[in-house]
């Protein structure tokens, strides 16, 4: 086995490969666009990175347990629209609680998923695609259709996009955008340091196994839908930041752009493995996507349709690319050796 | 490392095996009963376990082996009946209590989680390793562990593509950290190697003289024999016999295994064995079964004895075309044939009638005749290719005056009829494909008893009409009685080929388990 073989695994391969193909994709919008190696560029696409980033953190959770929220749009819009109108009334509420309620509704929502999905039995892309469709509805209803304006919102939540907080090789990085990285970090960590984390993957890699030794199968996926739905809920409120204009159409066709984001970040789409950090790589690539063929004044159509096609290209590759790594790598070999110690196996004294 | 027993542990003054004379059980059963719908699953076991014993398990397929462990193991609930733990009554209500007593098992195939650590896979059940990971630790222990048990694997690396004996391991490595005092090993070595076996045999034995102890199930009879202290035998739910190995011998134990009545079981008249039909020389498909011989007449009834997994049904599957064959050659009326799909086997006059009615075998929504007609449906379209439901009618109602369906009405769903009579559906589907040669697999499995003696009639009489019949089915007394000649397969090879008059249940089961001495009648007659 060589030193490259020790020390990295297959999976890091890929989220390695990922992110040459990011530089890769910069580099050909950079020579197709005139005035792509701008602050405002970068500005823009990781406004929207930040944005998809906090939804997909949520979702690969939910995917490693085997499940999909397709609702994370219609979460996303309802949230926004309801702390820009609360906000509209009460321009007097800290951001701190701003954020609080944007992320408590979200959770909201998700216990409404994770219920039907852990209890209820109901399978899960069948449960969101409902959802997806009665809180748009819900939110089309009690909104009226009207909008939330900028003009209505409190200035330090307008002037938000634009805080940074650092300079990084001349480029500014937003405080949103910021925001998102710490919630990458706080959910990988958690995700491989944490018992709890283990177990989303332990219960999406074999839930035959999982439920033999007791694991709490049902609580778990509950726990994955409301924390997809509270980070849904924060993407809400960074959502109102940036946009300032909410409609009831906000956040419409995001799931597309998460569930792209997750598998294209290496996440299994049949559970079990991927990481948060991979999930945020293809957050980055949806997103630089998105904004530069925009730039490119492709329209809208042909953007789904783009992404679309990796969803496809992605789950398709991910088995057949994976499997050939692994090959490569080889397989954990069982070797006999001379039984260590003195007979002294743990348990092994009886009454 | 976190010790799930400590209450338990603190009263414990370590010993080995050494305190023989006044040992006292590690685990118990009393009376446990179990009833699965009509089936009488397990019927007033009682069975000790002591420590630092290996205790083997036998008994023929359904004969309450596998409901027991599950009991044990907390995965179903007794009916009736108690469970003792080292003197002390216990319930085990899910599979996690049991593992909190000490007790796990480790199955044919390991149960692991493909994506985590080998050092997860071994750690994932303890409870209480506190909320934070600490992977370097874990590592290290993990690692320790195993070089107890004398194997090495990099438990840094995921359990997916790990080999069946490294995956066992992995089990056993983890039943050691939860500081088992039982372990449960249900056909441990069916896909082993012999020198994994070897060494796996080695590892239990420093387990047993540890302490603990080992319920070893295996069907592998000269296995037993080499590493049991004492061997149990069940038979139809009961504990025939418990002896030490010292007090019984192989030939014994498959006594007391097959000793079941032959009850109402009628055999049937043998046959005048007509001109050959099918003739069937060292067929083989990779990893299911090899060099299989045998010849099948007109109005021969060539039945297929063995354990279940030994190979039969795939014997069945490659000669429909379900799973084609990678080696031998089939010869039907004289002609050798190839037979890739189930349409080609079709075609030739094969029909294989499934073990598994409700995955393979029917449509239960759908109504009788639509079932019936299914594979034929071609010769029920008008000239505009629309189905004429007249024509499929007149041919349920034939087939149900024929094999006595008893339904009011061939519309009716098939899901509506009883488990006998849906057998007669499936029966009819195939006999309308107006086979030479009829495979039927498990053909009374889970239909009551007059039922069975219906099928066992229309067998009899489909026989008489010159057709060849393949019986596979793992009811040796059924058989014995239908057939005119008995194949007996094992481990995915046919060990030989009785005529009816040579072949009882002891002989038949003595070459299912692989006792070579028994092994007699010509292979490939």
């Amino acid at each position: 086995m060589s030193w490259l073989q020790r020390h990295i695994r297959p999976e890091q391969i890929r989220e390695l490969s990922l992110l040459l193909l990011i530089i890769v994709a910069v580099l050909f919008f950079g020579s197709m666009i005139d005035g792509y190696y701008t602050s405002r560029t970068f500005n823009r696409i990781v406004s929207s990175i930040a944005i998809i980033t906090i939804v997909a953190v949520g979702q690969t959770l939910v995917v490693l347990t085997r499940n999909i929220d397709l609702s994370v749009g219609s979460i996303v819009g309802c949230t926004a629209y309801a702390v820009g109108t609360v906000l509209g009334h009460y321009p007097g509420i800290s951001p701190l609680l701003a954020v609080v309620m944007a992320v408590a509704l979200g959770s909201l929502i998700g216990v409404v998923n994770g219920a039907l999905v852990a209890w209820g039995r109901v399978p899960s892309i069948i449960v969101t695609l409902g959802t997806l469709a009665i809180f748009r509805g819900l939110l089309v209803d009690l909104s009226n259709a009207k909008t939330v304006t900028t003009d209505s919102l409190p200035p330090w939540l307008v002037n938000l996009p634009r805080l940074n907080m650092f300079s990084l090789f001349g480029l500014d990085i937003p405080a949103l955008f910021l925001m998102s990285v710490i919630v990458v970090l706080i959910f990988h960590l958690g995700a491989s340091y944490l018992s709890l984390g283990r177990r989303f993957y332990a219960i999406g890699s074999n839930p035959d196994a999982a439920a033999l030794i007791g694991l709490p199968i049902r609580r778990l996926v509950f726990l994955a839908f409301v924390l997809s739905g509270s980070l849904a809920g924060l993407a809400g409120f960074v959502t109102l930041a940036r946009f300032g204009n909410i409609t009831v159409e906000s956040g419409r066709g995001l799931e597309l752009q998460v569930v792209a984001a997750v598998v294209v970040g290496g996440v299994n789409i049949f559970g079990g493995s991927g990481t948060v950090i991979g999930a945020m790589l293809g957050a980055i690539m949806i997103g630089t996507l998105e904004q530069s063929l925009y730039r490119l004044q492709i329209s809208e159509f042909w953007r789904d349709a783009i992404l679309g096609l990796l969803i496809l290209l992605a789950v398709a590759s991910d088995a057949v690319i994976l499997q050939r790594l692994r090959a490569l790598w080889g397989r954990a070999d069982l070797k006999y050796v001379a039984p260590a110690g003195k007979p002294s196996l743990e348990g092994a004294h009886i009454p | 490392m976190t010790e799930p027993n400590a209450a338990f542990k603190s009263t414990i003054a370590p010993t080995g095996v050494a305190a023989t004379s006044e040992r006292r059980s590690v685990l118990e059963t009393r009376g446990i009963a179990k009833q699965f719908d009509a089936t009488q699953a397990l019927d007033d076991i009682s069975l000790s376990l002591y420590p630092g014993e290996v205790h083997a398990l036998l008994g023929e397929n359904g004969a309450g082996k596998s409901t027991l462990i599950k009991i044990i193991t907390g995965v179903v609930q007794p009916d009736r009946g108690e469970i003792l733990l080292a003197g002390d009554r216990v319930s085990l209500r899910s599979a996690a209590d049991a593992q909190l007593a000490g007790i796990a098992a480790i199955y044919q195939e390991p149960l692991l989680f493909p994506d985590l650590t080998v050092a997860e896979n071994i750690f994932v059940s303890h409870q209480n390793r506190g909320a934070v990971v600490r992977w370097a630790r874990m590592y290290q222990e993990a690692e320790a562990i195993l070089a107890e048990l004398g194997v090495a694997i990099d438990v840094r690396s995921p359990a997916r593509g790990l080999t069946l004996a490294a995956q066992q391991s992995v089990e056993i490595a983890k039943a050691i950290s939860l500081n088992v005092r039982v372990l449960i090993m249900d056909e441990p070595t069916a896909s082993l190697s012999a020198h994994e076996v070897a060494q796996l045999f080695k590892l239990v034995r420093r387990l047993r003289d540890n302490g603990v102890s080992i319920l070893f199930v295996s069907h592998r009879i000269e296995e037993v024999f080499e590493i049991a202290d004492k061997v149990t035998v069940f038979r139809d739910g009961r504990l025939i016999s418990t002896r030490p190995k010292s007090e019984t011998s192989p030939q014994r134990s498959i006594a007391d295994m097959v000793g079941r009545e032959m009850g109402l079981l009628k055999p049937r008249p043998l046959s005048p064995r007509g001109d050959q039909l099918l003739s069937v020389r060292g067929l083989g498909r990779d990893g299911a079964f090899e060099d299989v011989s045998f010849d099948l007449h007109r109005g021969e009834v060539l039945g297929f004895g063995g354990l279940i997994g030994a190979g039969r049904t795939d014997v069945g599957l490659a000669l429909f075309g379900i799973e084609p064959a990678t080696a031998g050659t089939i010869t039907l009326n004289g002609k050798e044939v190839t037979i890739r799909s189930p349409r080609e086997g079709m075609d030739l006059g094969i029909a294989y009638v499934s073990e598994d009615r409700r995955q393979l075998g029917l449509s239960l929504p759908m109504s009788i005749s639509a079932n019936i007609t299914l594979p034929m449906l071609h010769q029920y379209l008008d000239r505009f290719g629309l189905i004429r439901h007249d024509k499929e009618q007149a041919t349920a109602e034939a087939f149900r005056k024929r094999l006595s369906i008893r339904t009011s009405s061939v519309d009716l769903a098939v899901a509506k009829l009883s488990g006998g009579n849906q057998q007669k559906v499936m029966l009819s589907k195939w006999l309308n494909t107006r086979p030479s040669v009829l495979i039927l697999d498990e053909p009374t499995r889970g239909i009551d008893v007059g039922a069975k003696a219906e099928v066992h009639a229309i067998i009899a009489e489909l026989a008489a009409e010159g057709i060849g019949i393949i019986l596979i089915s793992s009811d040796l007394p059924e058989v014995l009685a239908m057939s005119d000649r008995v194949l007996v397969m094992r481990e995915g090879r046919a060990m030989a080929i009785f005529e009816r008059k040579d072949a009882d249940q002891e002989t038949v089961m003595t070459a299912a388990m692989g006792q070579s001495s028994a092994v007699a009648g010509e292979v490939a007659a």
